[in-house]
């Protein structure tokens, strides 16, 4: 260096690097305690992006799986619904072609299949109206407390509305199923039609008839069955796939904004030994002066 | 040659050494003052007398040493680079400050900043998407109204410590004013005494220390002038010229909102515009500045206010096209107070879920399709999310320019500072030295005087005497 030092240059010089040595030694601290590797934008404002863009991203998937678990809710509870409606009729069917064998039935017998033909019908307009958290599972958007009146069998659901679920950025799911399409609705109901059948069958009425219209309902149910085992299992996949979307999000985060502990700890332990040395370097040689050789 | 030149170039080397040994003193006693500038004592010897006189002596030996001055070893480029460089890191640094501590209060990105708070309003939109009740409504208006605090509070926090400062500003011009007069009054001193020969070593140590100052606030460069004065410019124009100063004054916007520049102007021309462009008032003033000039604060505020803003007619514009499940019509979501800033101005119109229009008009009571089309705002690339986002990384770019360059200039300033230092500094082990030489000159300078007199004792007792 062309100058001339003095014991005040030394010192400012001894200062300010020390001062630098400690600014890094603290960046280094608060890395290491805080795991982050950096506090604010402006250390590293390209990290910053992405860690913005990450968030917002984990905070969405986060979301989407909340959905996906009602979701997967809604669909399982009008799958049984439905599994269970279509045991029923099946049950009903064979009934009616036991009480389609008119010739070789007293009239108890007759009674026996009508009563629980009509136990049918019930049992069927309870799975119709299943509820999920208080809502009818099968009357759509519509705010009633059920989605078949008993007696009446008036459908309370909004036809052609369904309940929508957000599984991902430009996805939605339909998570219930029309009661107007799988039951019917009013006097064409499954409900209503089981009673007719009862009621003919105590008539004395040849019923054998009715097999085809419980064969179209049956179909129906069965139809509404499968459509909600496609949005299942779509909502599984959408599922697996959320994950595994998840993962991968919590590693690109870790990678923006976490701290390799080792390497801090290295660098850290040799920022220390760096100003532990420039420290004793410094004692050293401040403390030289010529009035030490005089005399 | 006289008889006795022999004692009077003695005595004038006794007091060259004394005059040596009292600078010493003076350098060692103010090794550690700030801004003292080393002194040494410039001695000449003095000639032989001219040959006059009807016995001219041929061999004329020099009449001893003169002391002519005490110089002050500074440098005047040095401190004009150092004022330079002072300059420009109190403008960087200042302005550096400035933005690092807004940006420091913005907290992003984490779990407290408002991207953080503007992703959970969202996810709660979603849920209350899921879930048409009161609950998921409630948590909706809370995010809200969390949202909508955080907003205000932001700009807020900005806006006063814009306030903080402008008031700085006002504080730091009277400052200079108050050091332009010392200067002036310091420069009267200079001259009178550089006219009578006296020694103004001192005075001009304070002086620059005090135009350091200068440099340092408002970015003044300065003159030498041949009477010894130090002439002061701001923009150009003298601050001080031999013993007078003129005095600055601020203009412009007290509050953030008020917008427009702050303007520094010359007290006795107010019409006159004073453009400061460097100094810590100049940094300041450029952090102050309005969001189009670059002003950081400003920026900040103006980013709060358009997520404000696009948050209320993003969110209201969805709103107003749904219905509420007893189908009315949605009104606003977000109120937008015209008076004010936006971000200071919002508000949430519902208070439960019998005002939320979360349904498409005859989709049925239940139907969520306006919340989940709200929540989906999230990702929109022209919403208040990704507004704030991008706000926040080009924020970010420009502080990290700002901290760079205030590296950099104070780098510049540590090496000029260095370097004024190296040549004005005192170093003990030097002035030792010194000390030593002059204590041994002050000796030898004795014997000298000695020797003189006890040849003129021979010349005057013991003349005349031999073989008595």
């Amino acid at each position: 260096m062309i100058g001339r030092i003095t014991s005040s240059t030394m010192t400012q010089q001894t200062l300010h690097t020390l001062q630098a040595n400690l600014a890094q030694r603290d960046r280094l601290m608060n890395q290491a305690t805080s795991q982050r590797a950096f506090r604010t934008p402006s250390e590293d404002p390209a990290a910053a992006a992405s860690a913005l863009g990450v968030h917002s991203e984990q905070a969405r998937v986060a979301q989407y799986a909340r959905n996906l678990n009602d979701a997967m809710a809604w669909v399982t509870t009008v799958d049984t619904a439905l599994g269970a409606g279509i045991d029923l009729l099946n049950r009903a069917r064979d009934l009616v072609v036991q009480g389609a064998n008119s010739g070789a039935m007293s009239p108890a017998a007759r009674d026996a299949i009508a009563a629980e033909l009509e136990s049918i019908s019930a049992g069927l307009l309870a799975q119709a109206n299943t509820t999920l958290a208080g809502r009818s599972v099968f009357a759509g958007t519509s705010d009633a407390g059920r989605a078949f009146e008993p007696g009446t069998f008036t459908f309370n659901g909004t036809t052609g509305s369904g309940v929508q679920r957000r599984i991902g950025d430009n996805e939605t799911v339909r998570v219930d199923s029309d009661g107007a399409d799988a039951f019917g609705e009013g006097a064409t109901s499954v409900f209503a039609m089981l009673n007719d059948i009862a009621a003919e069958l105590r008539a004395g009425g040849e019923i054998g008839s009715r097999l085809g219209d419980i064969d179209a309902r049956l179909e129906s149910m069965i139809a509404a069955r499968g459509a909600t085992g496609a949005q299942q299992s779509r909502i599984e996949r959408a599922s697996a796939q959320n994950l595994a979307v998840s993962v991968d999000l919590e590693a690109r985060r870790a990678e923006v904004e976490d701290v390799d502990s080792l390497e801090v700890l290295i660098r850290l332990q040799s920022a220390e030994l760096t100003f532990q040395s420039a420290l004793q370097v410094t004692a050293r040689a401040l403390q030289t002066n010529l009035l030490e050789f005089l005399r | 040659m006289s008889t006795f030149s022999g004692i009077r170039l003695a005595e004038s080397g006794l007091a060259a050494a004394r005059t040596g040994m009292n600078v010493t003193g003076q350098n060692i006693a103010n090794q550690t003052t700030v801004g003292y500038t080393r002194q040494r004592v410039e001695q000449t010897p003095v000639p032989a007398p001219g040959l006059t006189g009807l016995w001219p002596s041929v061999l004329a030996v020099g009449g001893g040493v003169g002391v002519t001055a005490i110089a002050r070893l500074g440098d005047e480029v040095l401190d004009a680079r150092v004022r330079d460089a002072l300059s420009a890191s109190g403008f960087w640094r200042a302005r550096a400050t400035a933005a690092s501590q807004v940006e420091a209060a913005m907290a992003e990105p984490t779990e407290d900043g408002l991207a953080a708070t503007l992703d959970r309003f969202w996810a709660g939109w979603s849920d209350l998407a899921n879930d048409p009740d009161a609950a998921a409504a409630h948590v909706v208006i809370t995010n809200a109204r969390v949202l909508v605090g955080q907003i205000a509070a932001g700009y807020q926090s900005v806006a006063n410590q814009w306030s903080g400062l402008r008031q700085q500003v006002d504080r730091q011009i009277s400052d200079v004013n108050a050091a332009a007069e010392q200067v002036a009054v310091l420069n009267g001193q200079i001259r009178d005494a550089v006219q009578s020969g006296r020694n103004a070593n001192e005075l001009i140590d304070q002086r620059n220390l005090i135009v350091q100052q200068l440099s340092t606030t408002v970015g003044a460069t300065a003159t030498a002038e041949t009477d010894g004065t130090l002439t002061v410019r701001v923009d150009g124009n003298a601050l001080v010229s031999g013993d007078r100063a003129r005095a600055l004054v601020v203009a412009g916007p007290v509050d953030i909102a008020d917008g427009g520049r702050i303007t520094v102007a010359w007290a006795d021309r107010p019409d006159i515009a004073v453009a400061v462009t460097g100094g810590t008032v100049g940094g300041t003033i450029s952090a102050l500045a309005p969001e189009y000039d670059g002003g950081s604060l400003a920026a900040v505020a103006a980013a709060y206010n358009r997520v404000a803003g696009e948050l209320a007619t993003a969110v209201n514009d969805i709103h107003r096209t749904g219905e509420t499940s007893a189908g009315v019509p949605g009104g606003d979501f977000f109120a937008l107070d015209p008076a004010g800033p936006a971000a200071l101005g919002l508000s949430v119109v519902p208070d439960g879920i019998a005002d939320l229009a979360l349904g498409a008009p005859g989709a049925g009571p239940l139907d969520t399709t306006i919340a989940d089309r709200i929540s989906a705002l999230s990702m929109s690339a022209s919403g208040p999310s990704a507004t704030w986002s991008t706000f926040v990384t080009g924020f970010g770019v420009s502080v990290a320019g700002d901290l760079h360059r205030a590296d950099i200039a104070d780098t510049g300033a540590v090496a000029a500072i260095a370097a004024q230092q190296s040549t004005a500094s005192v170093d003990g082990d030097e002035e030792t030295i010194s000390l030593l030489t002059y204590q041994t000159a002050y000796q030898a300078s004795a014997r000298v005087l000695t020797a003189m007199d006890e040849a003129l004792d021979i010349l005057i007792n013991r003349t005349g005497l031999v073989g008595r």
